[in-house]
């Protein structure tokens, strides 16, 4: 499934996904995407839009994980990519990879991701919290895990991917 | 806090900026013509308008200060007092507690906790003539005539003028007759009659006159706030930026403009495309430029604080110093203007601390006493030049030499190569200070260099020249707006990055055999001068798919010292407009913001000062090893 420039909603800013199902039955929105074998879930509100690849223009010296930065209708944002942030070895890019634009801590950021998958509802009661020991990819990452079926979605803290990646880990560990 | 609330406390702080920048000026005016009462009228109007804000806002230490403040310069203004450098000095300090207060009300929305006790009492003595040295002066209370202490009623705005004034400044009445009128109005008791009506009884004006006396009292504050209107920074920030986009699109439009005339020339749409194109070029092109202006502020805004400065600092160290400034009007973006005041507040510090000498020696050199400090504000084409002179004792060359060798700062082969020029602008290295003793005025760690890279910053040059006896002046030279610059585009392994033209020199086309090696270091006679050279490919890690034979260099200056960039291609010139990339990528070395091509790339915009540090830095290392 594609969903190409969704419309921004109205932007939550900063809140996590407890705080957006207030509205309804306790329903959280998500957008979930695929990155390597695993199926990540980003908070709808979050999600500004979902673009095709574009050329990236690289920052020399930049972090590891920063792709370089790109022209979003004239407002220059900088995209991650989130294998590398996941310390997942790289691949060729493919017809299926994205540029997610989210907002995180109110700036625009684009995650490349290996497929957008769909968007869904969960009820809240399906989250739950990480588990505390994480093997998984972009496990230090991780705010919560919900279930449907048979499939696992890694809920994301956008929040960290940001952060120095010791920082990451070290908060991982003390949680 | 509501918003209105919130509004009307903005105003408020907005204004009363605005006139306390306006009173230091006016004091250090005072003091050398003590006797211009519409000056003291202007400042107690000043204080007044304060004082009834800050009543109205309930800000109430704000009020006890200048309320005191405004009691004496009631007093000054009517000669119960002499205006002498005491009093003045206890109303600048004033001044600089209300400044205080101002700082906390608007970090904090309240001033309850900046203390004025002190100062008040200060003002009491003052006002009970109790200063030492105070001449107060002996006169008995005059009782003031009614048109000396108008009662004030508007709190913010200037209060309109008086009708006797205008009718007085309009020839309709004489000066004699709107006394006489004031004279039996104040012998009425209340309600007591207008005193145009008083004039009418009097014969001495009609009442057509009136008519068009009142009329011109009403319009009076109108006219001025028609002609202005105050727009939030944020809001012409965004129209820039927009304007920015707007140029961007256009570059973009002509380039394919541009492909589809060569391709398709004889299509008449093709045709009328590219005439719209050159109408559509000129208009944001003037757009551009009309909003630019919005955001231009007179130099003045950044002097002002200047004439206090020099004051108390001269006083406080012996020195005589008199202040010149020209081209106070000539304007300059504001962000510029934000950033260029520390700087120069730095060198007029320096100026008068280091550069003019003490009274007695400059008596001996057979200088008048009073030094003079020039700082003068011009635009040449594109650029806004500030020049600060002094008439000092200038800089010593050898004291330089010296200095910088005993830093390491160079070697001695390499000061041998230098001109004298050159020798001066050493002083902006980064620690280096000529300064023999640390004072509290200047040389306190923070030196000339924190001046250079601020300049910089703005993409401007600072400069000095100096003559030993003879006083030194520096010249800075900014941009007239830093959001869009020209720019050369050059490619390293099919990347492309923009360098600012205000830096590039020239650029020359070199074959590997001309790179020379010095001290591990790349380097390349270019005529006369041996230019070290930076390759971008490897400063920024960019892998190298095959070894080349033929470069381009581009030499780039800031102030006298130059580097040599090598890259592979040299693009195009384009004007381009800067944008901040993230914060995050913001500490990376020697890349100093992005923009957008008229293909939609993002390239990134090299910060060529801190390109030559690196250089200077590795050079240094260099000549250690």
């Amino acid at each position: 499934m594609i969903v190409e420039e969704k419309v921004p909603g109205q932007v939550q800013q900063g809140a996590g996904p407890s705080g957006t199902g207030k509205s309804g039955d306790d329903l959280v929105q998500f957008v979930t995407c695929r990155i390597a074998h695993e199926e990540f879930a980003l908070d709808v509100l979050s999600v500004q839009e979902i673009n095709r690849m574009v050329e990236v223009t690289r920052v020399p010296k930049a972090p590891y994980f920063v792709e370089g930065v790109i022209n979003l209708r004239g407002r220059i944002i900088p995209v991650l990519d989130l294998r590398r942030r996941f310390g997942l070895s790289a691949i060729e890019r493919t017809d299926d990879s994205r540029i997610m634009v989210v907002l995180v801590r109110q700036r625009m950021v684009g995650l490349i991701v290996d497929e957008v998958v769909e968007v869904l509802r969960l009820p809240k009661v399906m989250i739950e919290p990480p588990p505390s020991v994480g093997s998984t990819a972009g496990a230090e990452f991780t705010q919560g895990v919900g279930r449907i079926d048979d499939r696992l979605l890694i809920v994301l803290d956008l929040n960290r991917l940001l952060l120095p990646h010791e920082q990451n880990a070290m908060e991982a560990a003390t949680r | 806090m509501d918003d209105e609330t919130q509004e009307i406390l903005n105003d408020f702080l907005t204004e009363t900026t605005e006139m306390i920048d306006g009173l230091d000026q006016k004091f250090v005016e005072l003091e050398t013509q003590p006797d211009n009462k519409d000056l003291l009228n202007e400042i107690f109007r000043a204080m007044h308008s304060m004082k009834g804000s800050a009543g109205f806002l309930g800000f109430n230490h704000l009020v006890d200060v200048t309320h005191r403040a405004e009691s004496i310069l009631n007093k000054l203004r009517q000669g119960e007092m002499a205006v002498v450098p005491e009093i003045i000095t206890v109303i600048l300090e004033t001044v600089d507690t209300v400044k205080l207060i101002m700082t906390e009300i608007r970090a904090s929305g309240t001033d309850v906790k900046i203390p004025v006790e002190a100062m008040s009492q200060k003002l009491d003595d003052i006002l009970a003539g109790k200063l030492s040295g105070t001449a107060t002066a002996p006169k008995p209370p005059v009782t003031p005539a009614p048109v000396a202490t108008p009662e004030l009623s508007q709190p913010t705005a200037p209060p309109p003028p008086q009708l006797g004034e205008i009718l007085v400044n309009e020839g309709l009445a004489t000066k004699e007759q709107v006394f006489d009128a004031l004279t039996e109005q104040s012998k009425q008791s209340d309600p007591k009659q207008p005193l145009g009506e008083l004039l009418i009884q009097a014969k001495a004006i009609s009442e057509k006159a009136l008519d068009q006396a009142l009329q011109k009292q009403e319009k009076h504050p109108k006219a001025e706030e028609d002609a202005t209107i105050r727009v939030e920074t944020r809001r012409l920030d965004s129209v820039m930026n927009l304007v920015g986009e707007l140029v961007l699109g256009r570059n973009r439009l002509i380039k394919i403009g541009g492909v589809l005339e060569q391709t398709h020339e004889t299509d008449p749409q093709v045709r009328a495309l590219s005439e719209t194109l050159t109408q559509l070029n000129l208009v944001t092109t003037d757009l551009q430029l009309a909003v630019m202006k919005t955001r231009m502020l007179p130099i003045k805004k950044v002097m002002a604080k200047l004439p206090r400065m020099v004051r108390d600092l001269s006083s406080k160290l012996g020195k005589q110093v008199r202040l010149e400034t020209h081209g106070e009007e000539t304007e300059l973006d504001k962000s510029v203007a934000d950033e260029i005041g520390d700087p120069l507040v730095h060198l007029v510090r320096n100026a008068i601390d280091h550069g003019i000498e003490m009274p007695t020696e400059r008596h001996a050199a057979r200088k008048p006493s009073e030094g003079l400090l020039r700082i003068a504000a011009s635009q040449e084409g594109n650029s806004i030049v500030i020049r600060i002179q002094d008439d000092g004792k200038g800089i010593a060359l050898s004291k330089i030499k010296a200095k910088a060798l005993q830093k390491g700062l160079i070697s001695e082969a390499e000061l041998a190569g230098l001109e004298p020029r050159e020798v001066v602008n050493l002083i902006f290295l980064p620690g280096f200070s000529t300064a023999e003793k640390v004072t509290d005025v200047s040389g306190r760690g923070v030196g000339m260099d924190v001046v250079r890279t601020n300049i910089r910053k703005m993409n401007g040059t600072v400069e000095i020249e100096s003559e030993e006896g003879k006083g030194s002046l520096i010249t800075i030279k900014l941009p007239l707006t830093i959001a869009i610059i020209q720019a050369l585009m050059v490619e390293v392994e099919r990347a492309t990055f923009a360098i600012p033209l205000s830096s590039v020199i020239e650029a020359v086309r070199i074959s590997k055999s001309e790179i020379k090696t010095i001290n591990g270091r790349e380097v390349l006679h270019l005529r006369d001068r041996v230019l070290p050279l930076l390759r971008l490919a490897k400063e920024f890690a960019i892998p190298t798919d095959k070894e080349r034979d033929r470069f381009y260099v581009v030499v780039a200056a800031l102030g006298d010292r130059r580097i040599g960039v090598v890259v592979d291609e040299l693009r195009s010139q384009e004007e381009v407009v800067i944008k901040s990339i993230w914060e995050y990528l913001d500490s990376i070395k020697g890349i100093s913001g992005a923009t957008i091509t008229g293909e939609g790339k993002v390239v990134l915009i090299l910060d060529i000062s801190e390109l030559v540090e690196n250089a200077q830095a590795w050079h240094a290392s260099a000549m250690v090893a």
